[in-house]
């Protein structure tokens, strides 16, 4: 049966085209098939202290909520008052506010044409609603147990970490939603402080480390990087300090947490390219690469 | 070919004579409606059927001769009878002969113009079907519903011979008028109604019905002509008269009415059951009012009614408070949000103490209202039904208020958490796409969507108690009232003539024909009798309903569910335009 085919491929040459009549199955392949083959051709060379350097901003956030969960902590027991921490937040508030102009000496607002008076209104927006609204948040959650709101907040804390957004090109992130989330957890943790000016300094806080300081972050890496390591070590360390204050064990197991994703996993990154193995040739499907968008409109 | 030669049963033991009927050639039927006696001028029966044709429009033919004698009919009379196909030529000619005394019938068919090329005598076989010319003279034929396979005019065959066989029965009655024992110069043989002199009282109310009526039409012409006077189309009367089934009722009634005594005579069978549907429905509905009349007005019943009426709505008003009380502590150990509640219990037991003061400012009068009331029984039970109706809504007001603020607070916080729930999650709702679309929000409006989306999440659970609570109350008193305005429905849309009628006459209403085999033997034409088969009730109610009010709202049961849940407004407001976010 074999026979007739092969006699047949001396005469005429086997064509990868569809559109002529060849003596030969639809299925079959000459030899040169896997000569195309190709592997790895879009493996990445990684630099281990760069991907440690990305890594950082995965550490500002987890530092951003460990701070936040701290100094809830403090105002809970007490230890802490409203209006120091409402002072220092606004100071800070200040002194990253000239600083974020000060960093690309004001391209960044031209370019996004915000005027000073937006940004006036917009805080005091905050500010009056908060305060509006904080007897509400203090009466909101009494009637409904201590562990629920704990709950709701992990969950919701967890969930600002997940879909935060680190600069990855998927599909899961959505800062939109991740900041919401950060506010509702604090709202929820707020509404369990003894006062309504705690919660009104809690929210007020919970705006500023979850809003404000990552836009900070993101401008201080992309413009002065040396500074940029500097603040994210200054900022670890000061978290560690406040959760070695409250929990050493704590302390230990997040120094430990953020030592293996700043350390230990870009090292197994890159350890885990070597074992990379991609195959690609004639069989992948088809990929558009011409820009497309040009007919959509 | 059969040939099904339909007899009346009546004809079955008259003398001899002319059978005069109609031919239906599609059927190859012949429906026998008469026989004419000898001795007969041919001219004259000629002129005869021509008259009958004329009035009736069914085509009037000599089918044949009926022949009942003691013995076989003698050779010349048999040679006559075939004689007498000549003076009345018709094909096929019928020659029916029945033996005196006895039950033998023979039956035979000839056809004069028989093709000659065929060059044999077409001998039919012919199936004799007995009917009572009386029952589907008055009867009317209910075509089964038609199929949904089947087009408009396409209808089984055997329906539509049927169906003509009624029709020329019903269509000859012209022909039944004549006396059988009028000394005319034709005599004929069919039914005939026995004591029209007994029915002498009919003629009376015949004659008597047009001035009646005409005089009733002016009456009601003027009625109606009031109503629609311009006061009543005000704002306020206008919006009160739309609310009230009162109002409703009436209206519909006087429709009623109108069409009754309209002075126009009814133009087919089916308007003219509707207007007697409607006049014994009224006639009924003015009879129970009036006894509920003479039952309420005698031994100071209105008295004692309107004793029971303030206590009752103060027992109500006590409850209210009472399960206000239970809903501002911790119902069923739910979790409350304690501010909101308190200031939603404060708000309802204010209201309520408004509710009471109203009441007994109210107490005084009640007895002479409801005895004021009580007098619009003698419109009929429905009207009093009705106005029972509106008592009770008006009786129930603080229920109605405050389902209707519980359901506005409660459909504003649902549309607010699904829109900041859409704020949430970075999208928004498209409206010129019709869909939910990603958006980047400004940093404020994240700030202020989500800290409200927190507090009405939180909120949600008091404000959804008030709100169940309150619909169930609601959803009680609607319940009331739906089963007072279905008893109303019932007697309005009840065909109740055409009951009786079904009842009494069961002929009179025919779903189709069933037929008994009176004989069946070799060599003798098969006999069976026709009977009529009574519309099931059913049908009748479906059939001859008359149409309702058609003044609430008709919800099915899930957009129902779906309007409780969203907390829009059920009954008694119709549906706003289409919603748009």
């Amino acid at each position: 049966m074999c026979a007739q085919p092969v006699t047949d491929t001396k005469e005429a040459k086997w064509q990868k085209v569809l559109y002529e009549r060849q003596p030969f199955p639809d299925n079959y392949v000459d030899r040169r098939f896997l000569e195309e083959l190709r592997k790895n051709i879009y493996a990445r060379k990684y630099q281990y202290w760069a991907v440690v350097f990305e890594s950082s901003v995965v550490i500002q956030q987890l530092c951003s909520v460990c701070v936040f969960v701290v100094i809830w902590w403090y105002m809970d027991e007490g230890l802490l008052a409203p209006h120091w921490l409402f002072g220092t937040g606004l100071a800070s508030s200040l002194i990253g506010y000239v600083l974020f102009d000060l960093i690309d000496r004001g391209e960044g607002r031209k370019k996004s044409g915000r005027t000073r008076w937006a940004d006036l209104k917009s805080a005091l927006v905050f500010i009056t609603f908060t305060y509006g609204f904080s007897p509400v948040l203090k009466t909101l959650t009494e009637s409904v147990s201590t562990d629920t709101i704990y709950a709701m907040s992990v969950f919701m804390l967890l969930g600002h970490l997940i879909f935060f957004d680190y600069g990855a090109n998927a599909a899961i992130v959505s800062s939109t939603l991740s900041l919401n989330m950060a506010i509702f957890a604090s709202v929820c943790l707020a509404s369990r402080l003894p006062r309504s000016l705690h919660a009104f300094v809690m929210v007020t806080f919970a705006i500023q480390i979850f809003a404000l300081w990552p836009m900070l972050q993101k401008k201080l890496k992309a413009c002065t990087p040396r500074s940029y390591v500097g603040v994210t070590l200054l900022f670890a360390f000061s978290a560690l300090g406040g959760l070695l204050s409250i929990s050493a064990v704590g302390a230990i197991l997040f120094a430990l947490l953020l030592v293996s994703i700043s350390c230990l996993c870009p090292f197994y990154l890159i350890r885990l390219q070597l074992f990379k193995e991609n195959i690609h040739g004639p069989w992948d499907e088809a990929e558009i690469k011409e820009d497309l968008s040009r007919f959509l409109s | 070919m059969l040939l099904k030669a339909f007899f009346p049963t009546c004809c079955s033991s008259v003398d001899s004579g002319l059978l005069v009927g109609r031919w239906v050639p599609e059927q190859s039927s012949a429906v026998v409606l008469a026989v004419l006696h000898f001795p007969f001028i041919p001219a004259q029966v000629k002129e005869l059927l021509v008259q009958v044709q004329r009035a009736s429009r069914v085509g009037m033919a000599v089918l044949g001769t009926w022949c009942h004698s003691q013995q076989e009919p003698e050779e010349p009379l048999g040679h006559f009878l075939e004689g007498l196909g000549t003076i009345f030529p018709h094909d096929p000619w019928l020659q029916l002969c029945r033996e005196r005394g006895s039950k033998s019938w023979s039956c035979k068919v000839s056809c004069q113009q028989a093709p000659a090329a065929l060059g044999v005598p077409c001998e039919d076989q012919v199936m004799l079907i007995f009917y009572d010319q009386r029952k589907v003279l008055l009867s009317r034929l209910h075509p089964s519903a038609v199929l949904p396979d089947h087009q408009a005019g396409d209808a089984p065959a055997s329906t539509r011979g049927l169906a003509a066989v009624f029709d020329t029965v019903a269509r000859s009655k012209e022909l039944f008028r004549s006396n059988q024992f009028n000394e005319g110069p034709v005599r004929l043989s069919h039914w005939q109604s026995e004591g029209v002199e007994a029915s002498i009282l009919v003629e009376l109310a015949k004659w008597a019905s047009g001035p009646v009526c005409l005089l009733l039409a002016c009456l009601l012409s003027l009625v109606s002509a009031a109503s629609t006077c311009r006061v009543f189309r005000l704002w306020p009367l206008s919006f009160i008269g739309s609310k009230l089934s009162t109002c409703e009722q009436l209206r519909h009634r006087l429709e009623h009415l109108t069409l009754v005594f309209s002075t126009q005579k009814a133009e087919s069978p089916a308007q003219l059951m509707r207007k007697a549907n409607m006049l014994v429905s009224v006639l009924l509905d003015v009879a129970l009012g009036l006894s509920l009349l003479s039952w309420l007005h005698g031994k100071n019943r209105i008295g004692q009614l309107a004793d029971a009426l303030v206590p009752v709505a103060d027992h109500v008003a006590k409850e209210l408070q009472h399960l206000l009380q239970w809903l501002m502590g911790a119902p069923a150990g739910l979790k409350m949000n304690r501010a909101l509640d308190q200031v939603l219990g404060r708000f309802f037991l204010y209201h309520i103490h408004l509710w009471i003061s109203y009441i007994h400012l109210m107490s005084p009068f009640i007895e002479c209202i409801l005895w004021h009331v009580g007098l619009s029984a003698c419109l009929g039970l429905t009207v009093a039904l009705s106005i029972l109706s509106d008592i009770i809504a008006l009786l129930t007001f603080h229920i109605y208020c405050f389902y209707v603020y519980g359901a506005r607070l409660y459909c504003l916080k649902i549309y607010g958490l699904s829109s900041l729930w859409r704020l949430f999650r970075g999208k928004k709702w498209n409206v010129l796409r019709q869909r939910v679309d990603s958006c980047s929000y400004d940093l404020d409006q994240l700030f202020i969507g989500t800290l409200l989306f927190t507090i009405l999440l939180f909120l949600l659970p008091t404000t959804a108690l008030y709100y169940l609570v309150f619909t169930l109350l609601r959803l009680l008193v609607v319940t009331v009232q739906g089963l007072i305005h279905l008893l109303v429905e019932l007697i309005n849309s009840l065909p109740l003539y055409s009951l009786g009628l079904r009842l009494c006459r069961p002929y009179r209403l025919a779903a189709g024909v069933k037929f008994c085999i009176l004989e069946h033997e070799a060599g003798r034409p098969l006999r069976l009798l026709m009977q009529i088969n009574p519309l099931p009730y059913t049908r009748v109610v479906h059939t001859y309903r008359l149409p309702s009010c058609g003044c609430h709202p008709k919800h099915s049961w899930g957009s129902l569910c779906r309007k409780l849940f969203f907390g829009e407004l059920i009954y008694p407001w119709r549906q706003r335009g289409d919603k748009q976010d």
